[in-house]
């Protein structure tokens, strides 16, 4: 089956913030987020930069994944670090375990030296704790949950948010 | 890959619209992001050329409220339909959960619209997935246009697997949701098939 849920848990996800917020207080970052290769947010700190979440998850997933593409193209197996450095804030988008990646938003007074040895250590960290839930399957052991099973009248309740013309009828 | 939040008590999804160039993929985006309530979406991102053709993406986040206290986030993304631009488009499968296949109705575009079926195809099989498994909806759009094939005759071609048909005017927003909501529906059933 094509689903391949992410199945973390809650002691889990606490791991993987408290690696987030380590780095990003080590950093003094703006924001380091984990995000899945979809673009997809799995967990983020820092609270210095109000910037939408989920339109830079999406981007920096695309960005990383351009990139690989050039890396296959000059016969690199991959590059797995990209690097913008802006006049003020730089971003960092670095690979965790092929499947995720750790975006960084900083200010230009932090070293990139500093940023790159914390990076790699912090990418170590949660590899360890994504693989082995990823591994997991779904089951009813305590604390971590099975994919939840909507019924059908649960997911026609929710389709009616999709603001219907509902009216127009357009199936063959 | 849909990514299920336990702690935070979220869903979020990916849908991609596929098709051949100037099919209106983009068009259909442009319409769920303008009929739906600023609460429940995000910025849409488009990477688009000076000619405003698709170049790598566009992106809009939906939400879609709550389902047994989940919240339920759809990511919908279109491809670049050119056919020159093919190692983005396979990029932009990465991590799908479902698909709408826009098709061009007009009779010059049948040939386009076979290519790029068959691109998916196989750019699918390239991550992984299977077409004849993934959650997949066909809609025939353009039907306001003069030059178009009938539509049972478009569906005898196109249809690959019994999956739903929509005829649709994206630009009208005719056929737009419908095709959106079946192709989410099918997403969360497939979820529930995991449970």
């Amino acid at each position: 089956m094509m689903l391949s849920a992410l199945l973390l848990r809650k002691s889990e996800y606490q791991q993987l913030q408290a690696i987030l917020a380590k780095t990003q207080k080590d950093l003094g970052a703006d924001l380091v987020i984990l995000i899945d290769r979809a673009g997809h947010e799995i967990a983020s700190e820092g609270q210095g930069l109000t910037l939408d979440h989920t339109a830079l998850a999406s981007l920096a997933a695309a960005n990383l994944a351009a990139t690989q593409e050039l890396a296959r193209l000059v016969g690199e197996t991959e590059f797995s670090i990209i690097y913008h450095q802006g006049r003020h804030r730089s971003i960092h988008i670095s690979d965790v375990a092929r499947k995720y990646s750790l975006v960084l938003i900083f200010e230009d007074s932090v070293s990139m030296g500093m940023v790159r040895w914390k990076v790699k250590r912090a990418a170590t960290l949660l590899e360890e704790i994504l693989q082995e839930s990823r591994e997991r399957k779904p089951t009813r052991e305590p604390g971590v949950s099975a994919a939840p099973s909507f019924t059908d009248a649960e997911i026609d309740r929710l389709m009616r948010h999709l603001s219907p013309i509902a009216d127009v009828e357009g199936k063959v | 890959m849909t990514f299920i939040n336990y702690v935070a008590h979220e869903i979020n999804c990916k849908i991609v619209y596929y098709g051949p160039g100037l099919g209106g993929k983009t068009t259909n985006l442009k319409y769920v992001y303008g009929i739906t309530s600023p609460e429940n979406r995000g910025k849409m991102i488009s990477l688009a050329t000076e000619t405003e053709r698709t170049l790598f993406f566009d992106f809009l986040p939906i939400d879609l409220g709550q389902i047994r206290g989940y919240s339920t986030r759809f990511h919908l993304y279109t491809v670049p339909g050119q056919v020159f631009y093919d190692a983005s488009r396979k990029l932009i499968l990465r991590g799908v959960d479902g698909v709408v296949f826009v098709a061009d109705s007009q009779e010059e575009r049948m040939d386009a619209n076979f290519e790029s079926l068959s691109n998916l195809e196989q750019n699918l099989k390239e991550h992984g997935f299977d077409l004849y498994k993934i959650p997949y909806v066909l809609q025939l759009n353009k039907r306001d246009l003069p030059n178009i094939l009938p539509a049972d005759k478009l569906q005898k071609m196109l249809r690959i697997k019994g999956e739903p048909v929509f005829e649709a005017v994206a630009t009208q927003g005719i056929g737009v949701l419908e095709a959106l909501k079946a192709v989410t529906r099918q997403v969360l059933v497939a979820l529930r098939k995991t449970a």
